[in-house]
């Protein structure tokens, strides 16, 4: 092979050779300096070639080791997301001021005008989510036909809140679209009340001035209607406890701390069937609720209480919140049901363990020194045991705020992961004479407050007030509860929220995801990736335009839409497996080839290219003194 | 194949369980103990911990009040009829410790993991079902359970159960390593954990220094209250454990301790004492059992040592009279119907609490020999034939103590069969060539086919699917010993399908081996012991089950660098290639010569020069004859070295 591919080379040099030779005769030549025949391309040409067909055929190699990436709309996804960023996510809010029994000496649009200004006012700043800004209000004075008499109106409206709820709510159908958030002023002789319905209304009674009742409807209007009652609009209530697939499972658990005490169990389908399933159809449009129960043994707290004797009670802190959940021993668990990125919400019923009575120990009683100066009372005399037991046993365990009074509902929230109730047996003291274990029920009395006071976690967790009272710079007001435990005023305001939450969320999964492409040349892309978050982004152009028409259910699910397909294309399996060939990896397996031969090859060309230069020269200098000579 | 469809294999008890508890209307919680001395200085401890719940309408699997919500929601999800799940430390020694009885049918387990699973579902769903519940439970047992998803790691026995055909599957992973991770979750399911009951005995050094542990759940619910029966859901917990007590030199009147047994307690197996019962449990008792043999023993011993006139047994037992202590007088003690039977002792821990431990003890007063009951044949399996290339698989039955007796039994009747059922998977990578299937019998090779009585052969698919045998076999009574052998080929791994530490081999999982003529099973008159879910476990009638070792077979495995070495070697002789021919083609050898030729290089140059072109081809060899000093390095005698090195090297690699 060698022999073969030499002998076309050699046939030249042997030409040369002798063309030399017969130019040698002809006249002496310097052959360092001169040469006479033009210098052969043969070898340059087949370098550069090799040469060349090297370089085009790079890119094909580099074709051939690529790994597949779906094409991203990357410049769609920052587009979007800078425009989620810097715009209010805002739904067009209608309001309605109906004055009874008013003397303004302005027209309606000019009242309308000075609660606008008014409302602008109170909603500082304005936040990102909720209604717009520009606010559509429109205020009626006296009812033309004055058909309701404000003194008899204003008196039926006093006796029965839930009635004067139904009443007002005729009144203000008068005036047409219910979508349109309403107060209803009546003016009167007596002290001022202010209610909100559980529709989307309110109402004000009693004496004030015109000035006053422009100032409160305002203040109803923004920072009830607009903010749901919330003191501090909506700062950090930005988070919902919402799972990327618009699920939330409410996980209640029953923690008997020591089942030796007691063992306290509920009946807790009871409670789902009459109480949360109108909660749940309530939240449907904002999330799939379900709800399970357990009843857990052994789950001591993680932190220390104290006892108080003003209280009479053991006292655990605000300080000692973010300790009060164990971990280690409250097996809570995540739910197998629910699977996927549901969010689990953890509402825990923590039960006080017993305290022992005196008795049974000697040594208590050796502990006790007050025993005798306590007095008769056999209950004394045990609490002030209480005190000497250094053992978790604990009872009446109770919250104390921060102000130094007693929680009223014993319970505190984590956001997003859930509540705790402490509840404390009616009785602290175990009977000691029976060593059976008696499994005592929760009453159905007690469940029920207990379940207010789990429903009022949910409420805050959701971002709402749990308490029934507004108080406002210009006055209280009674928020009416509803049966289904949300008004349609709060469905409203949680719906803006989740709304504007959703696409938030949308937009900062999209542009971490498509930075996280970005900044990872070599991981695949599967086609599926590309088609979410091409659909999540029209899911959330959908959203947009429907909120800007007002239309809450709609922009409500195709927002979660566009949530939920952003989260699967960033949790998509696939994205997780990083391609094992690797740069490194690839360079490995061609540099061993491709190193040396382009080594060979790029120093070929330049030395051919060297020497055909030089020759070149040469030629040229012996041409021109071969035309000099001529 | 469907002629005896009454014959089931190995899996069948487990299916044909009558359903315990008459009715669960509220959830139950049961926790038991039993404790056993061992022959060989052992002893066995056997938990049972048994959670029940009523399936109702729309509760279950939502609301719960002891059963555990991630069970009951993993039944709800994936549909499950029936599930087994053990982890297993070590190995049943079934000639020690017994094969006949109940534990050793029920509770010996393969080392390693071991699931099946039958599915409410339709046929075609079951694998996808199948493959999202070895996600769940590896994720709820902290195990790699979901190795078992691989359709090559799990397969689906035909004959194991009549019932639940297609829609059961079975799978094991050998080699998996069991500790505390997977029992805490286990313990994790129970109400009161490890906090307070029996459970609080689980002193995790004292279970993991044992000799064997296997930790068990299993579950079975029953959804369609239609057919008669109460639809509930049953899940039952066990650790069975065997441990060497430490020796307590107590009592030292016998001049050879090591042959009496050790007396223990149970603080000196745990290290701890039973604080008192979990109050959620409805019955929490201790048995001790005292078997068959060792009943029969001492009483022979004690007939020798000394003579009762009166038969009064049962005070006799109650007093500790028959050869050993215990420490706390029973509550109960029940024996056995037959008439060499074995004792139970019962105890409740109601009464103990924190200041009153239970800590029951036993003490030896004579040395005593006894044996455990064995299972008809002792089964054991092993690899034969060396290298990587093929070997054989070796199944031996042999005969054992309970053999002879059924053959005395059984003397009357003409011909007396005893039937053997045989399952083995094996991995797709061991080529099992099925029709090489041998037998033994007493020695001599006999047909296979006079014996097999059934067969079921589904072979192993490359990559895809396992080989599962399914062997009816019956034997005559008299027979002594058997062997199956079955010869196979070791396939190939691709080269990312190897495990880590490949070289260590691969497992080949348990054959099962079954006794379905056996009974497997205590029988107690007292009605008041069939209330507790273990004792009804263990009166339960179930076929004899026994597992073989698991085996290690070497295969071949790849320097894993290899494929990276080849690579670099190919591209560097091309990269060679490709630059001496683009250096051969651009050589210009007139030009160099005459170039060598006027300027007169000294001498040493003009050698090295000389031989570089030399070494490029002869072909310049014409053109320079006169040259004086390289006229002895002539293309004939480079080619006759190379001819005798050549001939050299033929002579060391194939003449020798």
């Amino acid at each position: 092979m060698a022999e073969i591919s030499d002998s076309p080379p050699e046939s030249r040099p042997v030409e040369e050779n002798t063309q030399t030779q017969i130019t040698d005769s002809i006249s002496e030549l310097d052959s360092k300096t001169m040469r006479k025949t033009k210098p052969g391309v043969k070898r340059l040409i087949m370098t550069l070639t090799v040469l060349v067909s090297f370089i085009l055929l790079s890119p094909l190699l580099l074709k051939s080791i690529e790994i597949y990436r779906a094409p991203l709309p990357f410049d769609e996804i920052d587009s979007f997301s800078s425009k989620i960023e810097s715009n209010r996510l805002l739904f067009p809010c209608g309001f309605r001021a109906i004055f009874v029994g008013f003397n303004f000496r302005v027209s309606n649009y000019e009242v309308g005008e000075v609660i606008r200004s008014k409302m602008s006012e109170l909603s500082l700043g304005g936040s990102r989510c909720g209604c717009s800004n520009d606010y559509s209000v429109s205020a009626v004075l006296d009812l033309a036909d004055a058909e309701v008499n404000a003194v008899d109106f204003g008196g039926k409206l006093r006796e029965n809140d839930e009635e004067a709820d139904e009443m007002v709510k005729r009144l203000v159908n008068v005036y047409g679209e219910e979508k349109v958030y309403s107060v209803v002023v009546v003016n009167g002789e007596e002290e001022v009340k202010a209610v909100v319905g559980k529709y989307r209304h309110a109402w004000i009674l009693g004496k004030v001035s015109e000035e006053d009742a422009v100032v409160r409807v305002a203040e109803i209007f923004s920072k009830v209607f607009v903010n749901g009652g919330s003191k501090d609009g909506l700062i950090h209530n930005e988070f919902m406890p919402v799972g990327a697939d618009g699920r939330i499972v409410l996980s209640f658990s029953l923690l008997n701390t020591d089942p030796q005490d007691w063992v306290y169990d509920w009946d807790f389908s009871e409670i789902d069937e009459a109480l949360l399933q109108p909660v749940i159809q309530a939240l449907q449009p904002i999330a799939d609720v379900t709800v399970e129960s357990q009843v857990l043994y052994h789950t001591p707290k993680a932190s220390f209480s104290y006892w108080d004797d003003e209280h009479g009670s053991h006292i655990f802190t605000a300080q000692d919140l973010p300790f009060f959940v164990n971990s280690n021993e409250w097996h809570l668990d995540t739910s197998v049901a629910a699977g996927g990125r549901s969010k689990v919400l953890q509402l825990v019923v923590f039960h006080v363990p017993s305290t022992k009575s005196c008795p049974t120990s000697p040594w208590l009683f050796g502990a006790c020194p007050r025993l005798t100066d306590l007095g008769p009372s056999k209950s004394i005399i045990l609490q002030a045991c209480i005190r000497y037991i250094p053992s978790a046993k604990e009872c009446p365990l109770q919250l104390e705020l921060p102000n130094g009074d007693l929680s009223k509902t014993n319970g505190f929230i984590s956001p997003m992961w859930g509540g705790v109730v402490v509840w404390n047996p009616q009785s602290c003291i175990k009977d000691v004479e029976s060593k059976d274990l008696v499994r005592h029920k929760i009453s159905p009395q007690d469940l029920q407050k207990l379940f207010e006071v789990l429903m009022g976690q949910i409420r805050q967790l959701l971002g709402l007030k749990s308490d029934d009272l507004y108080v406002g710079e210009s006055g209280t007001s009674t928020l009416l509860g509803s049966e289904r435990g949300f008004t349609e005023w709060e469905l409203d305001f949680l719906s803006r929220k989740h709304f504007c939450f959703n696409l938030l969320s949308c937009a900062t999964t999209l542009k971490s995801l498509s930075k996280l492409v970005q900044s990872l040349p070599r991981m695949i892309i599967m086609d599926e990736i590309g088609k979410q978050v091409t659909f999540s982004l029209e899911a959330a152009k959908s959203a947009q335009i429907n909120a800007s028409v007002g239309m809450y259910d709609a922009s409500a699910v195709s927002s979660r839409q566009s949530r939920t397909l952003a989260e699967d294309a960033f949790f998509h399996p696939s994205i997780m497996s990083i391609s094992y060939y690797s740069f490194e990896h690839c360079f490995a397996i061609y540099s061993p080839f491709f190193l040396p031969v382009i080594m060979h090859i790029l120093l070929a060309a330049l030395r051919e290219w060297k020497r055909y230069k030089q020759e070149n020269r040469k030629y040229l200098a012996w041409k021109a003194k071969a035309k000099a000579a001529s | 194949m469907a002629l005896a469809s009454t014959t089931t294999l190995a899996l069948s008890i487990l299916f044909l369980l009558p359903f315990l508890s008459s009715a669960t209307v509220e959830e139950e919680f049961h926790e038991e103990l039993l404790l056993k001395p061992l022959p060989d200085r052992k002893v066995l401890a056997h938990f049972h911990f048994q959670t029940e719940a009523p399936v109702a309408e729309d509760s279950f699997a939502r609301h719960h009040h002891l059963f555990p919500k991630s069970i009951s929601q993993l039944v709800k999800k994936f549909h499950i009829k029936a599930m087994e799940l053990s982890f297993t430390q070590g190995r049943w020694n079934y000639e020690r410790w017994g094969g006949l009885d109940p534990i050793s049918s029920q509770n010996a387990k393969p080392p390693g993991v071991e699931l099946w699973a039958v599915f409410d579902v339709p046929q075609h769903q079951v694998d996808a079902f199948w493959k999202n519940l070895t996600h769940s439970l590896s994720g709820l047992f902290c195990a790699s359970i979901n190795f078992l998803e691989s359709s090559s790691s799990y397969s689906a026995p035909k004959w194991a159960s009549q019932s639940a055909l297609g829609s059961l599957r079975y799978g094991t992973l050998p080699r998996e390593a069991v500790c505390t991770e997977n029992l805490t979750p286990w313990l994790k399911l129970l109400p009161c954990r490890d906090k307070a009951g029996l459970s609080a005995l689980m002193d995790r050094p004292s279970i993991y220094r044992s000799f064997y542990h296997s930790q068990r759940l299993h579950l079975k619910a029953s959804m369609a209250p239609a057919d008669g029966l109460d639809s509930g859901i049953i899940l039952e917990q066990t650790l069975t454990v065997v441990q060497q007590p430490n020796i307590q030199k107590t009592d030292l009147s016998f001049s050879n301790e090591f042959k009496i047994q050790p007396s223990w307690s149970l603080s000196s197996i745990f290290g701890r004492k039973v604080n008192g019962r979990c109050v959620l449990a409805k019955s929490s008792n201790v048995y001790l059992q005292v078997e068959r043999d060792l009943v029969a023993q001492l009483e022979k011993l004690q007939k020798k040592t000394a003579t009762y006139a009166d038969n009064d047994t049962g005070i006799d037992v109650l007093r500790g009279d028959l050869g050993f202590e215990v420490s706390i007088t029973p509550d109960r003690v029940h024996r056995e119907l037959e008439k060499s039977s074995s004792i139970l002792y019962e105890y409740s821990i109601k009464e103990y609490n924190d200041t009153e431990q239970f800590d029951l003890g036993l003490t030896w007063k004579y040395p005593v020999v006894w044996s455990c009951p064995l299972a008809p044949l002792y089964a054991s399996r092993f690899l034969i034939g060396s290298g990587n290339e093929r070997g054989s698989i070796a199944i031996s039955l042999k005969s054992t103590e309970l053999t002879k007796g059924f053959i005395v039994a059984n003397n009357v009747e003409e011909k007396c069969k005893l039937q053997v059922n045989v399952l083995q998977i094996v991995p797709w990578y061991i080529k099992v060539y099925y029709h090489t299937l041998q037998l033994l019998v007493d020695g001599k090779p006999q047909a296979a086919t006079d014996f097999i009585e059934r067969m079921s052969v589904s072979p192993s698919e490359d990559k895809v699917s396992t080989g599962v045998m399914e062997l009816v076999l019956r034997f005559p009574c008299e027979i002594k010993s058997a062997i199956l052998n079955i010869e196979f080929d070791k396939g190939f791994l691709h080269i990312d399908e190897y495990p880590p530490d490949a070289n260590q081999g691969f497992d080949i999982p348990s054959a099962i081996i079954s006794f379905p003529d056996f009974h497997a099973g205590l029988q107690f008159s007292d009605d008041s012991i069939s209330k507790s879910p273990m004792m009804s476990k263990l009166q339960e009638k179930s076929p004899v089950l026994s597992y073989t070792e698991v085996l290690l077979v070497p295969l071949t495995t790849p320097d894993f660098s290899m494929p990276y070495n080849v690579i670099t070697i190919t591209c560097t002789v091309f990269a060679l290639y490709f630059g001496s021919l683009l250096n051969v083609l651009r050589r210009r050898v007139g030009e160099e010569e005459r170039l060598l030729k006027a300027n007169k290089a000294p001498f040493l140059q003009q050698v090295i020069n000389k031989l570089s072109s030399r070494f490029r081809g002869g072909l310049s060899e014409s053109t320079q004859p006169k040259q004086p000093s390289s006229s002895f390095i002539t293309p004939k005698l480079i080619i006759k070295i190379i001819l005798v090195a050549g001939l050299a090297v033929v002579w060391q690699f194939y003449l020798k």
